[in-house]
């Protein structure tokens, strides 16, 4: 064992694996970090679609437009649509794009669809007087959810956003199907260079836990910020 | 100042207001009673069009407010509304309850006048907040609660949170206001606190319809009474006769058991 951690360290340092490693790191926490955001934005749209009163047929069109987004996103891996939008959608365009950027996006828009139903039921999960009361004051629907409700849906579903964030950090380790550096790639190369793959794949999931761990105090952090309206202090 | 017309409400297939007719002058505090399921509230949320009347006609300050291509939040501004569970903003500290309403109203009238050229009327955002935020703890004042001013609702009591959501009202300087059963999610002995600053609203010569099971209340405040049933107006009367010499045979039954 001992030979093999010295080997690992020896590839890792000596041959420069340590910047692949990095740079795969880069990799998968701008792609969960840009791609929560987008996935927050799509989300937090959907589900206001989806709670807007449907008298007219402008939010019916829309409901049903999201109906099928939600659909097609949670219905297929995201291996699938990665290789989707990188071999196909992109290609067909004519658009030449990074698969960095590729995985962005679709990490993104995967995530939306989770995020809006995680949204709605926060949303959902708001007293309806507190709508009542800010269109009562003549606050239009979309002021009212934008300044009173979805602040508070956002604080009831924090802790579900945050497992939002852990499993899109930890479902980046499929970029490498479009040919995107990121932590496996990093540790494969090492592993295969130097036909040693215990200590690199071991050290890949230690690099995995501290940064879902690390992720978990941030987000216990925010929820303390946020708790300052609780009754409970 | 308000004229409902043949105003009627249905709920899927149940009837809940059956053509009901009233007349409000500025001035006016109108006390509605009857017993629970007579349409009282749903009659209260239609005069702003918390719910949407199924026919009849809502005239306030000469228009139909009832149309559903008129835009209503112009109108909201000037009808409050105190409901009975409150509905504070949780997200907000007292101040921020009752400023935000004003505030952004303030901001929007500010652009408008500059809009249309009133260089007078210019000022900044910040000047706008600042006016906002001292006539709210003007109000807060006035409900003795300016010592809660950066407190959050959740840590008020019930009487407390109602006295706010009656700032929260007068702070958009509304020509009338509704009152949704104000006292009834309230501990009895919080009550009397929240009938006082009603009293005071009624006595500055606010118009207010108030939906209420305080028949004390009515009877000392009110200038009319109205007594529901079953989606209609049974009686109209002021407050002494409506009390002491009720004609309507359900009316006589209803305050057998209240009073």
């Amino acid at each position: 064992m001992l030979a093999k951690i010295q080997k690992f360290i020896e590839y890792f340092i000596t041959y420069r694996g340590y910047v692949k490693v990095l740079l795969g790191l880069k990799n998968t926490i701008i792609i969960a970090v840009i791609g929560l955001l987008i996935g927050i934005v799509i989300g937090t749209v959907i589900a206001t679609i989806r709670v807007v009163p449907k008298y007219k047929v402008l939010p019916r069109v829309l409901d049903k437009f999201c109906d099928f987004y939600v659909a097609l996103f949670r219905g297929t891996p995201i291996v699938v649509q990665l290789l989707v939008f990188y071999y196909v959608f992109f290609p067909l365009i004519g658009v030449q794009i990074t698969s960095v950027n590729v995985s962005i996006l679709v990490f993104g828009l995967n995530s939306g669809a989770y995020v809006s139903e995680i949204m709605r039921s926060g949303i959902q999960s708001v007293d309806p007087g507190q709508m009542e009361a800010g269109r009562a004051l003549g606050l239009s629907f979309s002021r009212t959810m934008w300044k009173i409700v979805i602040p508070q849906a956002v604080k009831n579903i924090l802790p579900t956003l945050g497992n939002e964030f852990i499993a899109l950090i930890k479902e980046t380790s499929v970029i490498s199907f479009v040919g995107a550096a990121d932590l496996y790639a990093a540790f494969n190369y090492i592993g295969s260079n130097s036909y040693e793959f215990m200590v690199p794949f071991l050290a890949m999931a230690l690099i995995y836990i501290i940064l879902v761990l690390f992720i978990t105090l941030l987000i216990r952090l925010m929820e303390r910020r946020l708790a300052v309206s609780d009754r409970r202090h | 100042m308000i004229d409902v017309i043949n105003l009627k409400k249905n709920f899927g297939e149940k009837e809940v207001l059956k053509g009901i007719d009233l007349h409000v002058d500025k001035g006016d505090i109108i006390c509605i009673v009857g017993p629970s399921g007579s349409g009282k509230s749903t009659f209260l949320r239609c005069v702003n069009c918390m719910e949407d009347p199924t026919d009849g006609q809502i005239i306030f300050d000469g228009v139909n407010i009832a149309d559903m291509s008129v835009d209503i939040n112009i109108h909201r501004r000037k009808i409050g509304m105190v409901f009975q569970h409150f509905n504070l903003f949780n997200n907000m500290t007292v101040l921020e309850n009752i400023m935000l309403a004003p505030v952004i109203y303030g901001i929007k009238d500010m652009r408008a006048a500059k809009k249309a050229g009133k260089l007078q009327a210019k000022k900044t955002r910040a000047e706008v907040k600042e006016e906002c935020r001292k006539e709210a703890m003007e109000l807060l004042a006035r409900i003795g609660l300016q010592d809660f001013a950066d407190a959050y609702p959740s840590t008020l009591s019930g009487g407390q949170k109602q006295r706010v959501a009656i700032a929260r009202a007068l702070a958009m300087k509304p020509e009338v206001i509704l009152f949704d059963e104000p006292t009834s999610a309230l501990d009895p002995e919080m009550v009397g606190e929240v009938l006082d600053l009603m009293r005071r609203v009624a006595n500055a010569g606010m118009t207010m319809l108030i939906v209420t099971h305080e028949m004390g209340f009515a009877r000392e405040v009110a200038k009319t009474v109205l007594f529901m049933d079953d989606g209609r107006i049974l009686e109209t009367n002021e407050p002494k006769a409506f009390f002491n010499e009720p004609k309507n045979p359900r009316l006589k039954d209803f305050l057998s058991k209240v009073l």
